[in-house]
């Protein structure tokens, strides 16, 4: 990750740097009239991690199963662009989507024991992708889904293949799904909350076992998390999204060391730290989807919102290496 | 595994013994005397009661329910007082193949129809697909068999001439010409069936449909028929498989109506003809044979479920 973090900047500052393996411009998702995700921008670039930062109902997990290709026109409208390797994603043809999911983009999913199908054993669910996208064999697929069983640090890969997953524990039916998801050696892997299911002695194994495997793939990962400390310390890069917008995005270091957006504030003001007992809970709660307020989504909730942030929609600012969407970034 | 089996053997005995006793008693609260229908009008009272004890009726009944239980068993059944036929050979041999293979045929029928329009439903929900699937179903449950049957016969029997009017010919002995008499009655059966299994395989499958396995399986790439025939319809099977088991009661009573409609000599028909005749011993058989026949049935959907879900198998 360290290489990682160090990589970053460099790109941004030599112009012949690689174009960026995820584009997402002014991208906006809506379901009927509610704009679940309104104007949002993101790029990442190959090798890189970045943390969808925000309370539940921001929008993270659907910006996630928009970029798979799970919410799609007609269920829902899509506006702007999902740029992946240089192909609008927007605009393919579902047969074409449906080479890339679980194949060049993987997703771990938030709870395993829900996510993997009670009837067939997980030998099968890991195999399914390798026939799918790769055309392997029977024995090669057995071999390979071992491989992959042994790499995800379960135990006795050989036995466990004929398994169902009623019989293995929430750690390892998770393990299972990380399996499934890296198959395919995915160039892009979404995690969505991949450990906030689990039992919390297992949830930094599990986290480090991913950002292992991102690491030895050389693959990026996108992790929808809703805790900005743990977001910062595993991810290279941070945007934080409040009520289907991004309103800060940058990297993790100085987006948490010093938050610019007040929303970034209070939700670093929110995290209980042993010995402190300064809890500043955010007054208020998400507006509903059917009531977003016209200009800023968070001003009704903002302890510093001004007349003009109740009127117009402040546009995301580069300010300090980060894009800021506030009227008053001081 | 093997405790659980042997639980589940004696408690589908005990069940056969209940029934087996009701049946008995069925026979003994019967209106007539078996021994003064034997020596018919004109008998000394010396004759009737050397026949009562020949027959063991003087003895207690407790004994002779054993007596009558341990002949049933042996595959002693008695015999018809009317045709003279031994009940086994008629019950067993002769009626239970014809209503086994109206009722596989129908189930068969109902299956073929009756899962992809519930499949159709669940995917097109709210559509006019879902709507005429829907109606279609219901229409299907609630039509009467008997008259189904007969508006069958009338259209496909005696106005297009189609199809045979009734008869059976034993599929076992001319295969074609079996099927051929039996497309009517077995359509007649399954249409109930068909509504039944069509909105199970609806409601489930647009339940299963919203587990998260089913997006993990499209996330994993996998095309949509995939989707929902295999990854869907697995998980599907379950509630299928107890709605068809629990409801075979329908069935055999629907077989009942059918057989008698299309002249089937089912055991419908055997029943029902012996009622006519008042000839209990025959009813009785085929209370046996149909109490038998469901707790074989329920066993069987017993053991189905564990080959079918994962999570109820016993290591």
């Amino acid at each position: 990750m360290d290489c990682a973090v160090a990589l970053t900047p460099q790109a941004a500052d030599m112009p012949a740097s690689p174009p960026p393996l995820l584009e997402v411009r002014d991208f906006s998702l809506r379901r009927g009239q509610a704009v679940v995700l309104d104007g949002v921008n993101l790029a990442l670039h190959p090798g890189e991690t970045l943390g969808l930062i925000g309370e539940s109902g921001a929008g993270k997990s659907t910006l996630a199963l928009a970029l798979i290709g799970l919410l799609r026109a007609p269920e829902v409208q899509l506006q702007g662009s999902l740029r992946f390797r240089g192909t609008e994603l927007t605009q393919l043809r579902e047969a074409d989507y449906r080479r890339l999911r679980g194949n060049k983009i993987g997703l771990i999913f938030q709870d395993a024991t829900a996510a993997l199908n009670p009837c067939f054993t997980v030998g099968e669910q890991i195999a399914e992708p390798l026939k799918r996208h790769l055309g392997l064999s029977k024995w090669d697929r057995r071999d390979r889904a071992a491989a992959l069983m042994q790499s995800v640090g379960i135990p006795e890969p050989r036995l466990r293949l004929d398994a169902y997953p009623h019989e293995l524990s929430g750690g390892m039916q998770q393990r299972v799904m990380i399996a499934v998801a890296l198959a395919c050696n995915p160039e892009l892997l979404l995690a969505d909350e991949p450990t906030s299911a689990l039992d919390v002695t297992i949830q930094a194994q599990i986290m480090e076992l991913i950002l292992d495997r991102v690491r030895a793939l050389n693959s990026s990962a996108v992790f929808v998390l809703h805790d900005l400390a743990l977001g910062a310390q595993v991810c290279d890069r941070i945007a934080v999204m409040y009520a289907g917008q991004i309103v800060e995005e940058g990297p993790s270091d100085r987006v948490l060391a010093a938050p610019l957006h007040p929303y970034t504030r209070g939700l670093k003001s929110c995290v209980v730290e042993l010995g402190s007992r300064m809890l500043e809970p955010i007054p208020g709660q998400v507006p509903p989807l059917n009531a977003m307020p016209a200009g800023c989504r968070f001003a009704p909730r903002c302890p510093k919102a001004k007349a003009i942030c109740s009127e117009q929609r402040p546009l995301a600012e580069i300010h300090d290496g980060r894009q800021v969407a506030c009227w008053f970034i001081d | 595994m093997f405790q659980a089996v042997s639980a589940r053997l004696a408690q589908t005995l005990l069940v056969l013994l209940i029934v087996s006793a009701a049946s008995f008693a069925f026979l003994k609260l019967a209106p007539g005397d078996p021994v003064s229908i034997m020596l018919g009008s004109d008998y000394s009272q010396a004759s009737y009661d050397k026949l009562t004890h020949e027959l063991g009726l003087d003895q207690p009944i407790v004994l002779q329910y054993g007596r009558w239980l341990a002949d049933f068993v042996r595959g002693d059944w008695g015999t018809s007082y009317i045709t003279n036929q031994d009940i086994f050979e008629l019950a067993v041999l002769q009626a239970l193949p014809v209503t086994l293979t109206l009722a596989a045929l129908s189930l068969l029928i109902a299956l073929v129809v009756g899962i992809p329009t519930g499949v159709l439903a669940a995917l097109y929900r709210n559509s006019w697909i879902d709507v005429l699937a829907t109606t279609l179903a219901i229409g299907g449950n609630a039509f009467p068999s008997f008259y189904l049957g007969i508006i069958l016969i009338w259209l496909f029997g005696v106005d297009l001439g189609w199809f045979p009017v009734l008869g059976f010919v034993a599929p076992w002995e001319d295969f074609w010409q079996g099927l051929w008499h039996l497309v009517l009655p077995a359509v007649t059966l399954g249409a109930w069936y068909v509504g039944l299994i069509a909105r199970i395989t609806r409601s489930s499958l647009l339940e299963v449909l919203g587990q998260p396995y089913i997006l993990a399986a499209k996330a994993r790439g996998e095309p949509g028929w995939r989707v929902v025939w295999v990854h869907g319809m697995r998980n599907v099977l379950m509630p299928l498989v107890t709605v068809i088991g629990l409801q075979l009661g329908g069935m055999l009573r629907g077989a009942v109506m059918t057989e008698v409609v299309f002249a089937l000599p089912g055991l419908g028909m055997m029943v029902t003809t012996a009622v006519l005749n008042r000839e209990y011993i025959v009813v009785q058989a085929g209370i046996m044979l149909t109490g038998l026949l469901f707790v074989a049935v329920n066993l069987a959907v017993d053991q189905t479920y564990q080959f079918l879900d994962p999570r109820l198998r016993r290591r």
